[in-house]
């Protein structure tokens, strides 16, 4: 499965969203998921892909795609691709 | 004036005998116990046999995320808080919230959340901590969650005091529209603590019932000779309280009023129970009643099967009623629900309550061979129906000392 696929489950998963409405490029606050509730979704990716979330990079992240730009980078950073 | 009286409209139960009032009182007429031996993931062999778990499946009572930011004790008090809403028939769209109060009780609050980021810190060496623990765990969380829900923004508090913390809300609850300051409130109390730490910090107590070899469900013997301790249990129980006329002005149904509250401190010891304590608590619930004692028609006794506690509960008891105690039924339904902790007063009372509807009085369960040390009139074995009570009283005496007597009248 692809990253942008492993992170859609996640989303669906921890954040109990509806997979039919699910566009990557839509802003999360309008999927109705508040900033605190993203921070749990990080925990998950963290621990799915290996990589590190920093608060930082958390404020730059709008979107699912972001997220998965932002974790395919590292993971290519860290030789993981 | 003459004093503004405060029925009970609304009732509301989430408990290990069923999670609505129905379920509840046809447990306690059948005397069948919800106490069960617990799983080894709980237990992690803190040596914590029994204890009375609610069955509970978040996603029925909860939408999406909705679950996920209410710790198991929140979760219990909004769904029993929701039932005893709906059960007084409050309609939201004419009430004046700013005259809806929450008093809420709980012993130690977000038990689960706690432990679980305890577990992640020193389980896991994993300090990314979920974001609302701070607000899962806080004892007045619970409480606030229900404020939050219907927007009642009137009074509130949270008292924790141990296994009085929902008598005391509710005593609390009845003063605060006596003295004007709500036309109704929302009162009750839950506890969720039946974690592996939790458990294990019980068990270090040495007050906790071994299980019962031949039946684990009957491990809670109150004011039996062959009692050995508490059983834990969890739950929530909610009350509607209302200004009297404030019910009768929308036609509420009105199960009882709520006429005494005593609360006293034995300030003697953190743990051990003391009689002075207790009969000052009951003699302040019946004078501010008006009531004589042989009025009281069921006592719902504290009685945890303790040794000590229980011949002391009975020794208040005899003190306080006197001659009335030979025909005053006494019973302990923790023998069936378990001790629900800064829930028991709460659920305690909607059980004080039954008599009420249909002259079922509950029992205790188990007590097969009565202490002579336990010297009360009291309900074995099987339930019992008579005659429709004119009052009830339910006892809750905490660790730390607190005593809290209520006392309902019929309506």
């Amino acid at each position: 499965m692809d990253t942008l696929s492993r992170i859609k489950d996640l989303a669906i998963k921890e954040l109990s969203l509806d997979p039919a409405k699910l566009d990557p490029n839509a802003p999360l606050a309008g999927l109705g998921v508040d900033s605190l509730t993203f921070i749990e979704l990080m925990f998950k990716i963290e621990d799915e892909f290996g990589v590190k979330v920093s608060d930082e990079d958390l404020r730059k992240i709008k979107c699912l795609a972001d997220l998965e730009r932002h974790v395919a980078a590292s993971l290519q950073s860290a030789g993981k691709t | 004036m003459g004093v503004r009286r405060v029925a009970v409209t609304g009732l509301g139960v989430v408990s290990p005998l069923g999670n609505s009032l129905e379920e509840f009182y046809r447990s306690l007429a059948t005397a069948c116990s919800g106490v069960r031996r617990l799983p080894d993931e709980v237990t992690l062999g803190s040596g914590v046999q029994v204890g009375a778990l609610v069955d509970w499946d978040p996603a029925m009572h909860f939408k999406g995320p909705e679950a996920g930011s209410l710790d198991r004790v929140a979760q219990f008090a909004l769904t029993a808080t929701g039932q005893a809403l709906a059960a007084s028939g409050l309609d939201h769209s004419v009430a004046d919230h700013n005259r809806i109060g929450v008093y809420w009780g709980t012993g130690m609050g977000g038990a689960h959340t706690l432990e679980g980021a305890y577990q992640s810190v020193y389980g896991r060496n994993d300090l990314r901590l979920r974001p609302l623990s701070m607000v899962m765990a806080m004892n007045n969380a619970a409480g606030s969650n229900v404020a939050v829900k219907w927007g009642l923004r009137g009074p509130f508090a949270n008292f924790s005091t141990a296994c009085s913390s929902s008598a005391m809300a509710i005593g609390e609850a009845m003063h605060a529209i006596r003295a004007g300051r709500a036309d109704a409130m929302v009162a009750g109390g839950s506890e969720a603590l039946l974690t592996p730490g939790m458990l294990a910090a019980w068990q270090a107590l040495r007050t906790l019932s071994p299980i019962d070899a031949n039946d684990a469900a009957a491990s809670c013997k109150p004011f039996d000779k062959r009692r050995g301790g508490l059983v834990l249990g969890e739950g929530a129980a909610a009350l509607v309280l209302e200004e009297e006329s404030h019910a009768r002005a929308r036609g509420a149904p009105i199960l009882a009023f709520i006429t005494g509250y005593g609360n006293t401190c034995d300030a003697a010891h953190m743990s051990k129970p003391d009689r002075d304590g207790q009969v000052r608590a009951m003699t302040q619930a019946l004078v501010e009643s008006g009531l004589r004692p042989d009025a009281i028609g069921y006592i719902n006794a504290h009685g945890t099967a303790t040794i000590v506690g229980d011949v002391v509960e009975c020794d208040a008891i005899r003190e306080v009623f006197g001659d009335a105690v030979a025909r005053i039924p006494v019973s302990s339904t923790k023998s069936m629900h378990g001790h629900l902790l800064g829930g028991a007063g709460a659920i305690e009372l909607a059980a004080a309550l039954m008599p009420f509807t249909d002259g079922v009085i509950p029992p205790t369960a188990h007590l097969e061979q009565p202490d002579p040390a336990c010297a009360v009139r009291h309900v074995p074995m099987k339930a019992e129906r008579g005659e429709i009570p004119r009052a009830v009283m339910s006892n809750s005496f905490a660790f730390g000392g607190s005593n809290v007597v209520l006392i309902a009248e019929r309506a």
